[in-house]
């Protein structure tokens, strides 16, 4: 595998060159800090851009067309990378080897057209009223989800940190949004929010830099700003409870953490390594004692954002064990600050970590991403990571795990689903 | 060893089948970094009634045991247990179960041989106690209580119920809380000395190995194990009307946008196609009718009566194909109208016929770049068919229009199961 990035002025090209696979994957990352009054126009200019353009009026003609480019697979999201809204579009073709000469150029120059040919009149986008009655149900549709619908609502007691918006964004912003601010936003967005290009397969450097240098519009040179360290929580003495209500089978319950005082190392490695052991897989602490030895859940898992300096626990329970899961899982993590941690779920879980970065190489998006933190916080190579992991000892861990402070628990309980319900 | 080769994909798999009946397929790729390991009984929540090994009697068992017993096999005696053991090579284990198969499997990036024998040996060896058996249950009540808290769990469980009659396939692959209470220690005995027999398993190994060692490894790992002697298994024979049990059902869920489904159901036993052509066909059909390339999504869309393309799921209960147009909408009425409307006259043109031809070429191509993916190919032919297809492409594209105009003639759009799914409130 090789990497190189050519610095096209307002973005920044990078190839990553395998004949691993038999399919050239493009993604194309454009972010910005993220702003709660933002986050419904990007989520909706994802939709619109995929839904048809300028040569495909229609999202069926547009649909036909990509199936005949031997189904030429394009899709785009929305994510949160720290403080920063990456509105990313991707797309993958099978290489032109399996199918006939010039099809990776045709391919290219189809997805560019997406972007930068959307269906505009008058300099306002046109036909947006179906793709925003989609995105209204998408953000109606969140309540399905217990989990989430969970996860939204201890979001919504915290303020001004990047995380706590709903991703999908929000109805009343959505009223608010008609074809021309739509199009000015778009505008907004090839201008200043930072790009970068990944580009992977088997091809010819000159040619697909000809052909991004030909077909991709954008020309504004943008100031460099990688700041997305989200500023953590204050550490509190007394850990709030919240109980919400919904229509549950199951009751959903939350625990969240903050992260204090984390170093570059602690944060890039040995974070990972806790969550890993606390509740990253089947064989973690919390799994192997709140399901496997008590019978309280089907699942429990921790996640750590190092970069939102936060940890949440997760987990479906029954209600009337609840409480006493609630208990047990702080016990654990009681025990684990004193460094209750069996030697050899330190090893399992770094094996488990190296693993998944050698796993990574196998997928082209998993190789794009680790790309891409590289350029976001400097990401070492895979050689190094798996150096670094290894050196952890269980003293780091201790050390790191008294650097997690329970913040608040929430529970999403059966029974009316009260908006005024207050703590 | 037998090779394989799959024509027009440059693919090879090799295949050998034990003493003892195991059949063993081995998919090497130099490029790959992980391997994908899947060890399969077939043996899914569809089979409950049978004669089990050493006795002439056909008996019925509780639903949902396939389910349980996927639980159960990996609790181990002594030594460590399957997430600890995959987990000290940094491998991921999981398990699942469907209508027709158990697979166990796992991911690895190192370890390769061990872990495969420590597969084979975890599966192959059921410790249960009673106590065991009653904390299980409380695990999998929970697991059901997931699932009725997602809707669209609600609506795929409820198509089959009312769908069919006596099919097996009516039933969750999970079962109910009442089933699993049910369930003994030696009801799970019996079902896995019965179907757990290596002659009616089989092992699929992708990733990057060296194939003879690999192979011996099997070999050794299997040599020195006893089993009875198993002849073939005699299961109920699935007798199952033509009609739906319920043409019509609105069920009050907590769901935030109604949920509609339209099942058609199609006898197969007199169409004379192999089961991957059937699918294939109705594949094309389906999409076609009612994906964003239709003019029926076109119009739907602009009457604002969907905003999500109408999604297609097609099921094969070995009786029937049960074929269920789904989304979600307000306007649940009109919806189940245009649908009737558009059902009242079937068809496909000629282009489209082709260029999903060429969507489903693409698409083999794309599969065969993912280990996971990969496997599964190998592991639904098996379960399908017996063998391993090695003309994928040739078989697609032999597909004939005119085939597909005698299918749409035996589709009776008047055997259908409307279901809404609809807030309480």
């Amino acid at each position: 595998m090789n990497f190189e990035t050519i610095n096209m002025g307002a973005y920044n090209l990078h190839f990553i060159k395998t004949n691993k696979f038999k399919t050239i994957t493009i993604d194309v990352d454009f972010y910005r800090k993220i702003r709660k009054e933002e986050i419904t126009k990007r989520n909706l200019l994802k939709m619109i851009l995929l839904d048809s353009s300028k040569n495909y009026k229609t999202e069926k003609e547009l649909i036909i067309e990509s199936e005949n480019l031997y189904d030429i697979k394009v899709s785009s999201s929305i994510s949160r990378l720290g403080s920063f809204s990456n509105l990313s579009f991707q797309t993958k073709f099978l290489n032109e080897r399996y199918t006939e000469k010039n099809m990776n150029k045709e391919s290219i120059v189809f997805f560019l057209d997406l972007i930068f040919n959307p269906n505009i009149e008058n300099n306002a986008f046109i036909n947006i009223d179906k793709q925003k009655e989609k995105l209204r149900q998408d953000i109606i549709s969140i309540k399905d989800n217990k989990p989430r619908l969970a996860h939204l609502k201890l979001m919504e007691k915290y303020k001004n940190r990047e995380y706590v918006y709903n991703t999908f964004g929000y109805i009343d912003d959505l009223d608010d949004i008609d074809g021309k601010n739509l199009y000015e936003y778009y505008k907004e967005v090839l201008d200043k929010d930072q790009i970068d290009i990944f580009v992977l397969g088997d091809f010819s450097s000159s040619e697909m830099r000809d052909i991004f240098r030909e077909y991709f519009k954008v020309n504004t040179f943008k100031k460099d700003n990688k700041k997305l360290l989200v500023k953590e929580l204050d550490i509190r003495k007394r850990i709030v409870r919240y109980h919400e209500y919904d229509d549950v089978n199951q009751d959903q319950v939350l625990l969240l953490l903050s992260l204090n005082n984390l170093n570059d190392f602690e944060r890039k490695y040995t974070i990972k390594v806790l969550n890993e052991i606390l509740g990253g897989s089947s064989n973690s602490i919390l799994f192997s004692r709140v399901r496997e030895d008590k019978g309280y859940c089907y699942y429990v898992n921790s996640s750590v954002k190092a970069y939102d300096n936060t940890m949440i626990i997760n987990s479906g329970v029954e209600s009337k064990n609840t409480e006493k899961c609630i208990k047990l899982i702080r016990k654990i993590l009681k025990e684990v600050k004193e460094g209750k941690i069996d030697d050899k779920v330190i090893k399992s879980s770094i094996n488990t970590i190296v693993s998944g970065i050698n796993a990574s190489f196998d997928n082209p998006i998993g190789i794009i991403n680790t790309y891409f933190s590289k350029v976001l916080v400097g990401t070492e190579d895979a050689e190094e990571r798996i150096k670094a992991f290894r050196s952890i000892t269980k003293e780091d861990i201790i050390r790191v795990s008294k650097k997690i402070n329970l913040n608040s628990i929430l529970t999403l309980e059966k029974g009316a689903n009260n908006e005024e319900n207050k703590d | 060893m037998k090779k394989i080769r799959i024509n027009k994909l440059d693919e090879e798999i090799y295949y050998d089948k034990l003493d003892n009946g195991l059949e063993v397929y081995l998919f090497n790729k130099e490029s790959f970094k992980s391997s994908y390991v899947t060890f399969t009984t077939k043996y899914g929540s569809v089979y409950n009634e049978f004669v089990p090994i050493g006795s002439n009697k056909m008996t019925s068992f509780p639903k949902g045991i396939a389910h349980f017993l996927e639980h159960k096999v990996f609790a181990v005696k002594d030594g460590p247990d399957p997430m600890e053991f995959f987990s000290r090579s940094g491998a991921i284990c999981n398990a699942y179960t469907t209508f027709d198969n158990t697979t166990y499997l796992f991911y690895a990036t190192s370890n390769l041989k061990e872990n495969i024998c420590y597969l084979l040996d975890y599966v192959q060896d059921l410790y249960l106690t009673d106590e065991s058996v009653e904390n299980e249950k409380k695990i999998i009540s929970e697991e059901i209580h997931m699932y009725d808290d997602r809707p669209a769990e609600v609506l795929s469980e409820k198509i089959r119920l009312n769908a069919l009659n006596n099919n097996p396939y009516r039933d969750s692959i999970i079962g109910t809380t009442s089933d699993i209470n049910k369930i003994t220690k030696e009801d799970l005995e019996t079902c896995y000395k019965t179907f757990y027999h290596p002659s009616n398993m089989f092992l699929v190994v992708v990733g990057s190995f060296d194939v003879e060692e690999v192979m011996t490894a099997i070999k050794d790992n299997q040599k020195n194990k006893e089993f009875d002697s198993l002849d073939e298994i005699k299961v109920r024979e699935i007798k199952e009307r033509d009609e739906v049990y319920k043409k019509e059902e609105i069920i009050n869920s907590t769901t935030s946008i109604p949920k509609v489904a339209i099942t058609i159901k199609m006898p197969i036993k007199d169409i004379k196609l192999s089961r991957r052509e059937l699918s294939l066909y109705l594949y094309i059909l389906f999409t076609s009718m009612f994906d964003e390339t239709s003019s029926f999504d076109e119009k739907l869309k602009k009457d604002n009566i969907i905003s999500n393309t109408t999604y297609v799921s097609t099921l094969n209960t070995n009786t029937h194909m049960l074929i269920s147009i789904i989304n979600e909408t307000n306007k649940d009425k009109e919806f189940i109208k245009r649908v009737e409307d558009k059902l009242k006259d079937i068809s496909i043109s000629e282009v489209d016929f082709n260029r999903k031809k060429k969507v489903l070429i693409s698409n083999e191509i794309f599969a065969f770049e993912y280990a996971e993916q990969i496997n599964d190919i190998i592991l639904d032919d098996l379960i399908y068919t017996g063998k391993v297809e090695d003309n994928p492409i040739e078989v697609i594209e032999k597909l004939n229009i005119d085939i597909l105009n005698d299918i749409i003639k035996k589709i009776n759009v008047n055997n259908i199961s409307k279901i809404i799914l609809k807030n309480k409130k």
